[in-house]
């Protein structure tokens, strides 16, 4: 409990991967969902882009866009406050969570915008 | 020489004490034993030199093909091999290789350290290598070259549509050297990670160790899902697995998935070695720090990622739904962020610096300029509608080798003229080099700014030869012209590269004025690197202090000399630096060799279809490579207990936490990236494939799988328990513990056997079978070698070469048993539980 602590802290080495990693995460849940969900539940023609699976990939999306950018404001708080190695790992970090929700926001566009299952 | 580099008598005394340690032993036997990672970053280097020559012969054989419409110069066959040879020999051979290479030599100099830190396995990597490359290009020269493209696409890669044994060279001979790759990710990773100069935090790190690093973790993760798709594919074809045949529940697609989730970071895994080169040589040449070290240090790790979620770009012709088209599309103009941002802080560096057009910036310069446009026509391939229209054209060729060549070839280049003083001890020629450069320049714009337009104008890729009323007459003349021309530039430089041995002026101490610590060494270095090591507290040490070199040589900093008689590296925190151990290396031994001669028998084994060879290859394999993982910690031969042991720092094999616990760590991450692509494979095939069989009942007993895995899950957790209580400073009871622990390993093993047994598998019928098999394959290997490693460390404790003095091993093995244990449930639940809770057979 106390290494995950020390793993979740701004300044761990950890951040430099984690804002990807959510980026993947996200990557893989909403190709992997939006595949199943197609095939179990496809939303009726001339329904548009406004559909359940729709709401379901903007939600999920909100949410991790959410997660992001707290992550990158804690982190740019911490690398204020720090000097050295930590303010170097909370700050590049902080640029990578940013860099991370700007491409679950541009890759998510194009699935909201459009109808699902195409 | 100047006078503050005459070695005084106490740097001389150093010299010869650390010699005789760290030297590579005179002789054949001495060369085939060494060690050193000097020596074999060269061999890297030199050995895919040659490879990389053999690649261009096949460039020129097929330019001249294509100069004129019409030419019977080479047969269809024959084009088909050698435009086959040609990708895969430049791809596999020369780019990683020689790019590993540069690493293993450049990395320990970098960062401060006397080698890397599994020197043994360094040398496994570069026999295997060497082994793979032969048997491969041996296939060209036999006429029996693999000859289905370089990426191998399935069916035409299939034993329907190539029987002969191209394709098994191909996959058999691929596997073999990405060994190589995949040893040299994990040790590279590990050596920046935990052997770095005290002091020397990740924010004081080199960029070009920060690119490296990235390129480690990316083949770590990246390689795995081709070996698995390689071993699939020649298991179809030896064995008649249907993993890519519809009619048997495949699908090939798959292949195509697990080819490009390899492919489109595989560029990427090129490029970033060569960005790390050019973001070190910028600097040095603008007299500036770089720009925006934070932002370079970011793109670095954005393009290790992003570049795996773009490998369906490769894939928009085969029919994938559009909104996953839109998907990838967006994901792969993602990547452009990243090369952006390190383009302008080049750009920015030069700006604020004052350049000087030395030689290898010539050749910076030359790769700014060519990577851009390969970029930009990257970006518009990430468009759908174009990238349908140009797909399988000249045009995608084109962009291929602006953004290979221009992005791998032109910073290569300029890192050996870079470099070279640092080497041979001797200055290259500008006049050479800059005839070089410039013919290699115009060559290759010629060749490849004129393909587009020949791509553009619908001339597709791998035809071996047209009509010339198609229009592409006088491109194709232009690029075939550009081709020779661009090879004599080539030719020029290797001219220089060879003759400045001899004939180059003598180079004075850090010619170029860098800041990187390699600089601060002989010219060349000697085996050892470091006389004694620096404490770095700068990214610029020698900006910081000139005359860091000579107080090194002087034995002025950390451990100097090697009165003790070992190897020894300083193993330091991966965040601060900070030094927690002593690292003792393995010496100069031929196991490495021996091992990969006894892999080579299993390649060739397979090639020829006589299995029993192959199956003692690999039985003489597994035994050198235990014979050689048994010469460690305490072992007579390493560095066996004694009175006077080191307290503070103390040696790694008396800690619980030294490099080879990180080697395991990073090696089963790579294993854990062939597991998630078995995985893929098994859920692909079931929601995807047309013709894909899911049994009424899964044919896997549960009651035997659970047996199997409660007698893993308890010896994971006795193992775990033991291996924790050593490091407290229990060993009472060990040997009958461990014995134990591999026992269960046994029994898992055993019950593992009878489940594959008792389901009665048919893989040869049906691709669920096959899938099957081989999850149940993985799983048997990985814990026949976890009761083995568990049986062996019993062995060791009875022997005290394991105890509370020299706990460092239990915990080693622990890590892969929790990794069987996890893999175990994972792949039960998937192949097992899932089918039956989702009735997926019904």
């Amino acid at each position: 409990m106390k290494s995950l602590r020390r793993w979740w802290g701004p300044s761990h080495p950890a951040q430099l991967l984690l804002g990807l990693t959510l980026w993947s995460l996200w990557f893989v849940a909403i190709y992997a969902g939006l595949s199943v969900a197609c095939a179990l539940a496809p939303p009726g023609a001339g329904q548009g882009a406004l559909t359940a699976i729709n709401g379901g990939i903007a939600l999920l999306t909100l949410a991790t866009l959410a997660l992001l950018a707290w992550l990158a404001w804690r982190g740019l708080c911490a690398g204020r406050q720090a000097a050295g190695g930590g303010r170097f790992i909370a700050l590049v970090g902080a640029g990578l969570h940013v860099y991370a929700a700007a491409g679950v926001a541009f890759v998510a566009w194009p699935l909201v915008a459009l109808p699902p299952c195409l | 020489m100047s006078e503050s580099m005459r070695p005084t008598p106490e740097a001389e005394r150093l010299h010869q004490e650390l010699e005789a340690v760290w030297g590579n032993p005179p002789g054949w036997r001495g060369r085939l034993s060494a060690v050193n990672h000097s020596t074999l970053g060269l061999r890297f280097m030199v050995t895919g030199l040659v490879f990389f020559l053999l690649g261009g012969v096949l460039a020129m054989l097929i330019r001249t093909q294509l100069a004129l419409p019409d030419q019977a110069f080479m047969s269809p066959e024959i084009y088909a091999q050698v435009t086959t040879m040609h990708g895969t020999v430049m791809m596999f051979l020369f780019a990683i290789p020689v790019l590993e290479g540069l690493a293993i030599y450049l990395i320990p100099k970098m960062i401060g350290a006397r080698d890397l830190a599994c020197p043994r396995l360094t040398a496994f990597g570069y026999w295997c290598y060497l082994f793979g490359g032969i048997i491969l290009f041996s296939s060209l020269l036999l006429e029996m070259a693999p000859d289905s493209g370089w990426f191998m696409y399935t069916p035409l890669s299939s034993s329907e549509f190539a029987p002969g044994p191209g394709s098994d060279f191909w996959l058999l001979g691929i596997t073999f050297v990405e060994i190589s790759a995949l040893a040299a990710g994990v040790e590279i990773t590990v050596s920046i990670l935990r052997t770095r100069a005290p002091g020397m935090a990740l924010h004081r790190m080199p960029l070009f160790a920060w690119y490296i690093l990235a390129m480690a973790l990316m083949i770590v993760v990246g390689f795995p899902p081709l070996i698995l798709g390689s071993v699939l594919l020649e298991l179809e074809r030896a064995a008649g697995m249907p993993f890519f045949t519809v009619a048997g529940g495949g699908d090939p697609i798959l292949w195509q998935h697990l080819f490009w989730l390899f492919g489109h970071p595989e560029v990427y895994i090129i490029f970033l070695p060569a960005a790390g080169i050019v973001s070190t040589l910028i600097p040095v040449f603008a007299g500036r720090p770089i720009v925006g070290y934070g932002w370079v240090v970011a793109a670095i790790i954005i393009t290790g990622f992003i570049s795996f979620g773009l490998w369906v770009h490769h894939m928009f012709t085969v029919g994938i739904p559009q909104l996953a088209q839109a998907f990838f599309s967006a994901a792969s103009m993602l990547v452009a962020v990243p090369t952006a941002i390190q383009v302008f802080a080049w750009l920015a560096t030069l700006w604020l610096g004052r350049p000087r057009m030395a030689l290898p910036m010539l050749w910076v310069t030359g790769f700014l300029v060519i990577f851009v446009c390969g970029g930009l026509t990257g970006v518009m391939l990430a468009l759908v509608p174009f990238n349908w229209q140009v797909h399988d054209t000249h045009f995608v060729v084109a962009h291929l080798h602006y953004v290979l060549v221009g992005g791998m070839f032109f910073p290569l280049v300029a890192g050996a003229y870079y470099w070279l003083p640092l080497v041979t001890g001797r200055m290259p020629s500008e006049r050479l080099g800059r005839l070089g450069f410039w013919l290699t320049f115009l060559g290759f714009n010629l060749t490849f700014l004129i393909m587009h337009w020949t791509g553009l104008l619908g001339m597709p890729r791998r035809v071996y030869t047209y009509d010339s009323a198609m229009g592409w007459d006088l491109f194709n003349l232009i690029s075939s012209v550009g081709g020779f021309m661009m090879a004599a530039g080539i030719a020029a430089v290797l001219v220089d590269l060879v003759l400045h041995g001899r004939y180059g002026r003598r180079a004075p101490r850090n010619p170029w004025g860098a800041d990187t610590l390699e600089w601060s060494l002989a010219m060349p270095p000697a085996n050892y690197n470091f006389a004694s090591l620096p404490r770095v507290e700068s990214r610029h040490p020698l900006w910081v202090n000139p005359t860091l070199g000579d107080e090194i040589a002087r034995g002025e900093h950390e451990r100097p000399g090697a009165a003790h008689g070992r190897r020894e590296l300083l193993g330091g925190e991966a965040l601060t630096g900070r030094v927690r151990e002593v690292i003792h290396l393995p010496v100069n031994s031929l196991l490495p060799l021996f091992a990969a001669l006894c892999l080579a028998v299993v390649c060739i084994g397979l090639l020829v279809r006589l299995y029993p060879l192959a199956l003692v290859g690999l039985a003489g394999a597994g035994i050198l490579l235990l014979r050689w993982s048994w010469e460690n910690g305490g072992h007579p031969r390493a560095a066996p207990l004694g009175r006077d042991e080191l307290e503070s720092p103390p040696l790694h094999s008396r800690t619980a936490d030294g490099p080879g616990r990180w080697t395991m760590g990073v090696a089963l991450l790579a294993d854990g990236a062939f597991f998630l692509s078995l995985l893929f494979g098994w859920f692909y095939l079931w929601t995807v494939s047309p013709q894909w069989q899911m049994p009424d009942r899964s044919p896997l007993s549960l009651p035997l799988l659970l047996a199997s895995g409660a007698a893993l899950t308890l010896g994971s957790l006795w193992l775990e328990r033991r291996a924790a209580a050593l490091q407290r400073g229990r060993e009472s009871g060990l040997v009958l513990a461990l014995t134990g622990i591999a026992a269960l390993g046994g029994l898992h093993l055993v019950l593992l056997v009878w489940g594959l047994w008792a389901a009665g598998l048919a893989p040869t019928v049906t691709a669920h079978d096959a899938t099957l098999t081989v999850g149940l394959a993985y799983l048997l290997g990985h814990a026949g070698l976890a009761a083995i490693l568990a049986a062996l460390q019993a062995w060791r404790a009875q022997l005290g070469l394991v105890g509370a003095r020299l706990p460092f091993e239990p915990g080693v093995v622990a890590l892969l048993w929790r990794y069987q244990l996890g893999v175990y449930w994972i792949l039960v639940a998937a192949m097992a539980l899932l089918p039956r809770l989702t009735g997926a057979g019904s």
